[in-house]
């Protein structure tokens, strides 16, 4: 199939910069000033105790050695322990990783759904008064803060209004026999709802803005003219040909959103005490935590660089002049 | 004489641009008799696309019909309701754009968009519709194997054959074609009018064919319009038009364009100058500025379409000198230096 070969390539590329991220963050961890293991080892330690230390951790060894240990460990899914915590660190992240995707993907899914459907419709609605209204407000949201708007949120709906709880992921005391079980109870949807809503209305101004302006420049295509011509339905020419059209960017755009929405999660996960990726690394950096660190952005980086891939394969299975060329 | 399926009266059609208003076409007229090709002519900017796309009541959003009738088939097009109108867009009028690359929706198969219009316009069901777009391929003379290609795997010649199947589709009455073959190589556009001719013949079609090539006209059509500055100076039989024009301008055409079937050959002589702006057009005839002919009557006194010979309908004040204007018009210098 002609649609293989850009796929391989594309992942070999995602490999090639998933190698760069590795060795950026081993260098990174490796080479900041300061011993590396001044927050694990205890002051009451005699010297041989810590020369004991960094051998088992091998820091004595030389660089381009612990260089390929660490790749080696990598590939075996060894993280190495938490400093803090004292447990692996890959065990804590994937602890911590599916909250930080359920999070980030609902936000992106409701960010997306709304926004291309409100962007859709505002391009339908042009030079209307209620595209006068609606265009400052959709900019409005995009000029908020995040930690402004999960406040905003929390005042109102959790504090004022009681609707929905403060923080977390579930209530004290709750237990579930499965993960499954936790993710589609009500009470975790409950805790999910407004770190999602903030993340959501944080992003759909992307989504509804480019939505719009590609509506816009797909009306005036020939095309479109030739539906109209055809005599076709008016939902036929704006959604069948117009809308579908309009999508193919707005579909690459979800990738750098994802990313940004990482970068978002580090705020809205502290704001709304969420045990997901963004807090974890905030706190492990805090807290000298290097081995959980590493482990966190690797992690995040991994999200970002898959998710790129699949906005990549799904804009080559949206446009035929891509995976047909 | 063939019956008459389009007489267009009077139209004139308005483009707003700021305050003013850029009359396309003002005050046309002409008739597409039953079963024929006529050819509407005219150098780019003249109204005729605009004339073309009136026909089908999918014009501009700052276009507007200002006045005149459409009679088609015993109905007025520039008084449907949109309602009624858009009941009879493809099934009885279709059009074939000028650039097929971009008429085709990207992201679908050219046969879904076939079958698009055979199941949404010709209530077709779905085996039927796609025995239809093969049997429309074949028609047309592209492999029905390349019916599940996109556009952009099609030639421009294959989008053009493309676009005849898809306006043939559902047997409209009336074939509106915008420069169907203007961005083709000349051996391709030969190719393209020739399938296009023997299909009208076949099915009995009536054709209008906008182009801005008299050779396209002498090559493929009936009668002719030929039209300058949006309105129609000269409408004829097309062997009378080029053996015996009466109005200036389409003498002038005559020269300016080598002829299809001996391409190459001969001078070729274009009008010196520039048509007149169309939203603050020259009170007397829109060509006097260019005409080697003119006369102060000419500048001052706009002429009206009047029919000079039988079938033979002319704007022009000497008309009736036009045995004696035609040998001066081809000395190409007549017209080298007006100003
Ligand atoms: N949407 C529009 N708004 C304003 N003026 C327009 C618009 N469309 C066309 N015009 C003007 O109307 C006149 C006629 O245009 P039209 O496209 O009908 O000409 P044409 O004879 O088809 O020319 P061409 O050979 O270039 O296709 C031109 O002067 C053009 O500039
Ligand atoms: S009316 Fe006069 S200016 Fe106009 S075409 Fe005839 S001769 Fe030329
Ligand atoms: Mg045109």
């Amino acid at each position: 199939m002609s649609t293989l070969k850009p796929f391989l390539i594309r992942t070999l590329q995602l490999l090639l910069v998933l190698w760069a991220v590795v060795t950026i963050l081993f260098l990174m961890f490796r080479l900041m000033p300061g011993n590396p293991l001044a927050a694990y080892i205890d002051p009451t330690f005699t010297a041989e105790q810590q020369e004991a230390l960094i051998r088992q951790f091998g820091l004595d060894k030389p660089l381009w050695q612990q260089y390929f240990t660490y790749l080696g460990n990598l590939l075996q899914g060894e993280l190495g322990d938490s400093f803090r915590y004292r447990t692996p660190v890959a065990e804590r992240i994937l602890l911590l990783l599916p909250n930080t995707l359920i999070l980030t993907f609902s936000s992106l899914i409701v960010a997306y759904t709304f926004g291309i459907l409100a962007g859709a419709w505002l391009a339908w609605k042009r030079n209307s008064r209620f595209e006068a209204a609606a265009l400052p407000a959709v900019l409005a949201t995009r000029a908020m803060p995040e930690f402004w708007l999960g406040m905003v949120l929390l005042a109102i709906f959790s504090f004022s209004l009681g609707w929905f709880p403060a923080g977390g992921t579930r209530s004290a005391g709750t237990s579930y026999d499965s993960l499954w079980q936790l993710y589609t109870s009500a009470n975790f949807l409950s805790h999910l709802f407004l770190p999602m809503m903030t993340l959501a209305i944080y992003s759909q101004g992307l989504p509804l803005l480019l939505m719009r302006s590609n509506m816009l420049d797909v009306m005036k295509e020939d095309f479109v003219t030739m539906a109209k011509i055809k005599g076709l339905s008016p939902s036929a020419v704006v959604i069948r040909h117009g809308a579908r059209n309009a999508l193919l960017p707005v579909m690459t755009s979800f990738a750098i959103a994802v990313g940004y929405q990482l970068q978002g999660n580090v705020v809205v996960e502290s704001v709304f005490s969420w045990p997901g990726l963004g807090r974890e690394l905030v706190n492990a950096v805090a807290a000298s935590d290097y081995p959980l660190a590493q482990g966190a952005f690797l992690m995040i980086a991994i999200v970002v660089i898959t998710m790129n891939l699949i906005a990549d394969l799904l804009y080559t299975f949206l446009d035929p002049r891509i995976s047909h060329a | 004489m063939a019956e008459t399926l389009l007489s267009i009266r009077d139209l004139s059609i308005a483009y707003e641009v700021g305050s003013k208003d850029v009359v396309a076409v003002s005050g046309a007229s002409f008739d597409v008799p039953q079963g024929t090709i006529v050819g509407l002519v005219g150098e780019s900017g003249c109204g005729k696309t605009t004339m073309a796309r009136a026909l089908t009541r999918v014009i501009a959003d700052n276009a507007r019909i200002d006045g005149g009738a459409m009679q088609f088939d015993g109905q007025d097009l520039a008084a449907l309701s949109e309602r009624d109108m858009n009941a009879l867009r493809w099934r009885d009028i279709s059009f074939i754009p000028q650039s097929a690359m971009n008429s085709l929706d990207p992201v679908y198969r050219v046969e879904y968009q076939i079958i698009e219009v055979l199941r949404d316009r010709g209530g077709m069901r779905k085996a039927q519709a796609r025995a239809r777009a093969v049997e429309l391929f074949e028609m047309v003379g592209i492999d029905p194997g390349r019916l599940r290609d996109f556009p952009h795997q099609f030639s421009g010649g294959m989008r053009q054959r493309a676009a005849i199947a898809l306006a043939l589709a559902l047997n409209p009455k009336l074939v509106v074609a915008d420069e169907p073959v203007t961005a083709l190589d000349v051996i391709i556009q030969r190719q393209i009018l020739d399938q296009l001719r023997g299909l009208q013949r076949e099915l009995g079609l009536s054709v209008i064919m906008v182009t801005h090539d008299i050779s396209v006209v002498a090559y493929i059509c009936d009668r002719t319009v030929v039209m300058y500055a949006g309105k129609v100076v000269e409408n004829c039989d097309t062997a009378t038009l080029l053996n015996e024009p009466l109005h200036p301008y389409s003498m002038g055409l005559k020269n300016a364009f080598p002829d299809l079937q001996s391409a190459g050959t001969g001078v070729l002589t274009p009008i010196a100058g520039s048509p007149p702006d169309l939203i603050d057009p020259p009170k007397g005839c829109r060509f006097a500025a260019r005409c080697p002919f003119a006369t102060d009557l000419c500048r001052n006194t706009e002429p009206a379409l009047t029919e000079a010979a039988p079938d033979h309908h002319v704007a022009c004040h000497r008309a009736s000198e036009a045995a004696v204007l035609r040998e001066t018009a081809k000395d190409p210098a007549t017209w080298g230096a007006v100003t």
